[in-house]
Formats: structure tokens, C-alpha cells, sequence
């Protein structure tokens, strides 16, 4: 099939029936129902400490209240890294490319956390709005500053990872294109062009990887700040 | 026990004369003892043939009318529960009165006397109504333990395709076979444009050459480290038990130490036995010398005061004889001899003048 450059973007569909949400469930394909074993096979053992190793760096900062929200993070975490990889195979859907499911994970999760600092310590989490040590000229603009600094966490959270991945696709597809379009050109030219796909590809595996970690970081950050 | 008392009491010959006496003895209370006799005895002379022959449907479902039936659970309860539990109670002349068993003790009665006898029971082709049950107590339980997990996974050619396929196209193709299908399907795909070569084939070639770099790489550390994760499991449980064994070693070696010890216990005990031998010795002779001197103390206190006493006798009669002399001397003899001596003087004094 042709593809223009819209097509990996554009939220599929067949006959009219979105697969969006077939497409979200895919990353359960890649995790192992676990046995009801002791010693598991390899995989499950790999996936089981990594999950392991997942909850203990994002709890270790956490009080116990914040133990609460172990499952969601976790879950969190490991649905967008593998969605993440996921996209990068040729021919799939990435969902996080859509602002819509950014937005739609962000926005719920960091207003939570926002409302629980609100309600259980309200005088705690407004006073992060003021750093300390402030001289005390610059008091009112430094509020009016971390005012519009806290609003716009939920917009940034999704968008940097919308921006990430979208930009990560993009990259991969023109570049490919131009490797695709110069091999019966200039093929030089073209194995240049490979060679900068490749470490793109590295690259995009990395910044996959990262921002995942980077989202459900901050997320906990805020919930640190606020429970 | 139960199923003995009930095999006894139903299949089995033998066992019928214990069954029947108790049965008796039960007879003796009032309203159901000529039925629960004849039950008894019923079972007694129908049990030699029946238990060679095919087994008969559950006694229990086929205890005859409810008479029998309840008859049946009255000697149950009594048997199991005891004569009060049968709704017996006390009456004034001490014997036991048995009241009709009351429904609701009738089905628990028969529920617990109804795995005992089912187990005693012939397979469940010939049999109808109890049997709900039966499978309850025959089926497997398939959670645990857990078959082991195979050694390795299925064999798997370049990465992706099982062997079977390929074992299943070597009879009619060869070896090659699976390879030719292959490169024909890919240029069929390619040459009719049903596969589109577009910008996705040259990222699908990168994002798959670094994955199978990663796999090849990596691949062999990854499952290392797995396995050294599982080790590490089963190497902590190992620990503990052999650190429990390791323990439990320790206090049977001191146990045995302590039972050693135990043995040269009866030498203390006699050391210390003749130490207080000793002692008791030293004390003794202690507190006879210590009765032998206060008694010598008396003695020589009544010899003193004899002594005295004779002393003092002495002293009195001489004071006494010489008094009564000086007394008796009258002044006449006084002169007399006052005289005699002096002419005794001068008589010595003559013979002294001449001596010198």
C-alpha cells in the first residue's frame, strides 16, 4: 500500500470500527501470564524482577501513603514502555502518538494528585507554590510564575510525550524515505542516510524507553510533593 | 471406627453378634425396641449372604419404610451420640426413656453416618441415590503439585519458525523445501506489489537488525542472569532449611553433651555425699565432746562441793575438838602444868648447863 506520511498518525480504523483500543491492549501480548509457580521460566522471572525493580525506585521516595499508588504507577510505567517499543515495529500504531491518550493519562493522574494535596494538607502543597529563600521583592511574580508552572504540568506531561514519539516517527519515516528514494540514485548517499536511520533507531529505542520513565517519574514527583 | 461399626453392622457376619447385644441392651427402651431387635436381627442373618454376593444399593437409602428408617437412625444416634443424644431422657426411676428422634437430627445423623457408609460402598455403576457425593471424593486434585517446567523451549529455526515445519515438509520436499517456499512466497509478495516496498521496509531493516544485534548479543547474559535470579530463590530457601538442619545438628550434639554430662552426675552426687557425710561426722563428735565436758563440768562441781563440804566438816571439828579442850582445861591444871614446864626448864636447862 501507498503510505503518505499522515498514516501512522491517523487513529486506525476498519469498516468504521476503531481499533484504538485494540491497540492499546497489545503490550499484554508481550507479558507472560504468571504460573502459579514458585521458580517460573525465564521470562516470567525477568519480567517479574523488573516490575520488582520498577516499584522499589518509584516507591523508595514515597511515604506510606503514597504506597497507594504503587499499582497504578507500575502498571503505568510498563504499559507506555511497551507501547513505546511496540511502535517502533514497522506497520504498527503507536497510540501515545495521540494527544488525545496523553492528555486523557496525564491530565486524570496529575489532577489527582494536586486534589490530594489540596485536601489532605492544603497549607503544605500551596506553600511549593514559593520556594524557599526568596528575596522578598520578587514574591508576588515567583507565585504568579509557580502558579502557571503547576497548571501546565498535566499540558506538558502529555505533549512531551506526544511531541517525543510523534517527532521520533516522523524522523524515522523521512529519513527512510530518503534512504528509500536515493538507493536507485545515489546509493552512497543512501547508505549515508541508512547509517543515520540506524542510529536514529537507537536513538528513538532510547528516548522510547525514557520517556515512559520520564512520565510516571513525574508523576511521582507530584505525588511527592502533595501526599 | 464408624465405618467399622457400620461395615459391622451391615456387611459383615462376624460382627453381628457385637452389633446385635448392644442392639439388645438398646431394646430395652420403650416405643421402638421390638423394630430395632428386629432390624438387628434382620441384619444379622441377611448379612452372611449378602456379603459374598454382589453388594446390595446403600442400606441407608434402602432402610425399607420410615418405621425401619427411623428405628435405623434412633440406633445410629445411640450408637454415635450416646443414649441422651437419641432423645433419651432420665425419668424418675433412673432408666433411660427414648423419645422419637426428631427429624432435624435425623438428617445430620445420616449425613455424618453417610460418607462412612459410602466409602464402604460398591461402584457406582449399580447404585442410584447417594451417589451425588460420590465424586467429591474421587476426583484428582490438579493444582499441586505442579508438572516441572521443561528444560528447554520448543526448537525454533533462524529465530522465528518451529522446526515441525520444517520436519513436516521434509518427507515430500526435502531439505530445502521450506527454504524454496519461502524465497517463492517473498517474490510472489514483492513482484505482484501485494507487499509495497516503501519507506516502513528500510526502518523495518533497521529496527529488526538492531533487535536481532540485541538478541545475539545479548540474548545468552539475559538468560544467565534470569537463571541466577532463580537460583538465588532457590538458594535463599536452601539456606534456611539447611540452617534449620544445621541448628537442629548443634542441639542434638548438645543434647548429647548434656546426657554425658548427666552420667558423671552420680560421682558429684557421692562427693557430695561423703562432704556432708563429713560433716554431719564433725558435728556429732563436736557436740558430744561438747554434752562430755558439760556433764564433766557437773560431776566435778558435786565432787567440789563434796570436797568442800568435807573440808569445812573437818575444819569445824577440829575448831570445835580444840575449843571444847581449852574449854576443858580448868585453871587448876593450867597451874599444874604451867608449873611442870617450868621444872621441866629448869631441869633441861641444868641438863643444857652440863651438856655445855
Amino acid at each position: 500500500m501507498n503510505l503518505s506520511f499522515f498514516d501512522q498518525f491517523t487513529s486506525p480504523c476498519l469498516l468504521g470500527i476503531p481499533l484504538i483500543l485494540l491497540s492499546m491492549l497489545f503490550p499484554a501480548l508481550l507479558l507472560p501470564t504468571p504460573d502459579n509457580r514458585w521458580i517460573t521460566n525465564r521470562f516470567a522471572t525477568l519480567q517479574l524482577w523488573f516490575s520488582h525493580l520498577i516499584t522499589k525506585q518509584l516507591m523508595t521516595p514515597l511515604n506510606k501513603a503514597g504506597h497507594k499508588w504503587a499499582l497504578i504507577l507500575t502498571s503505568l510505567m510498563m504499559f507506555l514502555l511497551l507501547i513505546n517499543l511496540l511502535g517502533l515495529l514497522p506497520y504498527t500504531f503507536t497510540p501515545t502518538t495521540q494527544l488525545s491518550m496523553n492528555m486523557a493519562l496525564a491530565f486524570p493522574l496529575w489532577l489527582a494528585t494536586l486534589l490530594t494535596g489540596l485536601r489532605n494538607q492544603p497549607s503544605a502543597s500551596l506553600g511549593h507554590l514559593l520556594p524557599e529563600g526568596t528575596p522578598t521583592p520578587l514574591i508576588p511574580a515567583l507565585i504568579m510564575i509557580e502558579t502557571t508552572s503547576l497548571l501546565i504540568r498535566p499540558l506538558a506531561l502529555g505533549v512531551r510525550l506526544t511531541a517525543n514519539l510523534t517527532a521520533g516517527h516522523l524522523l524515522i519515516q523521512l529519513i527512510s524515505t530518503a534512504t528509500t528514494a536515493l538507493l536507485p540514485l545515489i546509493p552512497a548517499v543512501s547508505l549515508l542516510t541508512a547509517s543515520i536511520l540506524l542510529l536514529l533507531t537507537l536513538l528513538e529505542v532510547a528516548v522510547a524507553m525514557i520517556q515512559a520513565y520520564v512520565f510516571v517519574l513525574l508523576l511521582s514527583l507530584y505525588l511527592q510533593e502533595n501526599i | 471406627m464408624q465405618a467399622g461399626a457400620l461395615g459391622g453392622m451391615f456387611h459383615s457376619g462376624p460382627d453381628a453378634s457385637s452389633t446385635s447385644s448392644p442392639a439388645g441392651g438398646g431394646g430395652g427402651c420403650s416405643g421402638g425396641g421390638s423394630s430395632m431387635a428386629a432390624a438387628a436381627a434382620g441384619a444379622g442373618p441377611a448379612a452372611p449372604p449378602r456379603a459374598p454376593a454382589p453388594r446390595a444399593p446403600p442400606p441407608l437409602a434402602r432402610a425399607g419404610g420410615r418405621g425401619a428408617g427411623r428405628a435405623l437412625s434412633r440406633e445410629l444416634a445411640r450408637r454415635h451420640l450416646g443414649a441422651e443424644a437419641a432423645g433419651g431422657h432420665r425419668d424418675e426411676g433412673g432408666r433411660l426413656a427414648v423419645c422419637p428422634v426428631p427429624p432435624a437430627m435425623l438428617s445430620r445423623l445420616l449425613l455424618r453416618a453417610a460418607p462412612a457408609a459410602l466409602r464402604s460402598l460398591p461402584p457406582p455403576g449399580a447404585v442410584g441415590v447417594l451417589h451425588a457425593t460420590r465424586p467429591l471424593h474421587t476426583t484428582q486434585q490438579s493444582l499441586a503439585p505442579l508438572p516441572p517446567l521443561p528444560e528447554k523451549g520448543g526448537e525454533v529455526r533462524h529465530g522465528l519458525i518451529p522446526e515441525e515445519f520444517f520436519q513436516f515438509l521434509y518427507p515430500k520436499t526435502g531439505v530445502t523445501g521450506p527454504y524454496m517456499l519461502g524465497t517463492g512466497l517473498l517474490l510472489y509478495f514483492l513482484s505482484k506489489e501485494i507487499y509495497v516496498i516503501n519507506h516502513e521496509t528500510v526502518a523495518a531493516a533497521c529496527i529488526l537488525s538492531v533487535i536481532i544485534y540485541g538478541v545475539k548479543r545479548f540474548g545468552s547474559d539475559v538468560a544467565a542472569f534470569a537463571d541466577k535470579l532463580n537460583e538465588e530463590k532457590v538458594a535463599k530457601a536452601l539456606a534456611v532449611k539447611n540452617e534449620a538442619i544445621k541448628d537442629l545438628e548443634t542441639a542434638i550434639e548438645l543434647e548429647k553433651k548434656e546426657q554425658w554430662r548427666v552420667e558423671g552426675r552420680s560421682y558429684l552426687f557421692d562427693a557430695k555425699r561423703n562432704n556432708i557425710a563429713m560433716l554431719l561426722e564433725t558435728n556429732y563428735r563436736e557436740r558430744l565432746l561438747m554434752v562430755y565436758n558439760e556433764v564433766k563440768k557437773r560431776l566435778d562441781y558435786q565432787v567440789a562441793m563434796q570436797n568442800l563440804k568435807r573440808q569445812k566438816e573437818q575444819d569445824h571439828m577440829i575448831q570445835w575438838v580444840e575449843k571444847n579442850v581449852i574449854q576443858s582445861i580448868t585453871p587448876q591444871q593450867q597451874k599444874e602444868s604451867i608449873a611442870k614446864c617450868i621444872l621441866d626448864l629448869k631441869a633441861l636447862s641444868k641438863s643444857a648447863q652440863a651438856a655445855v
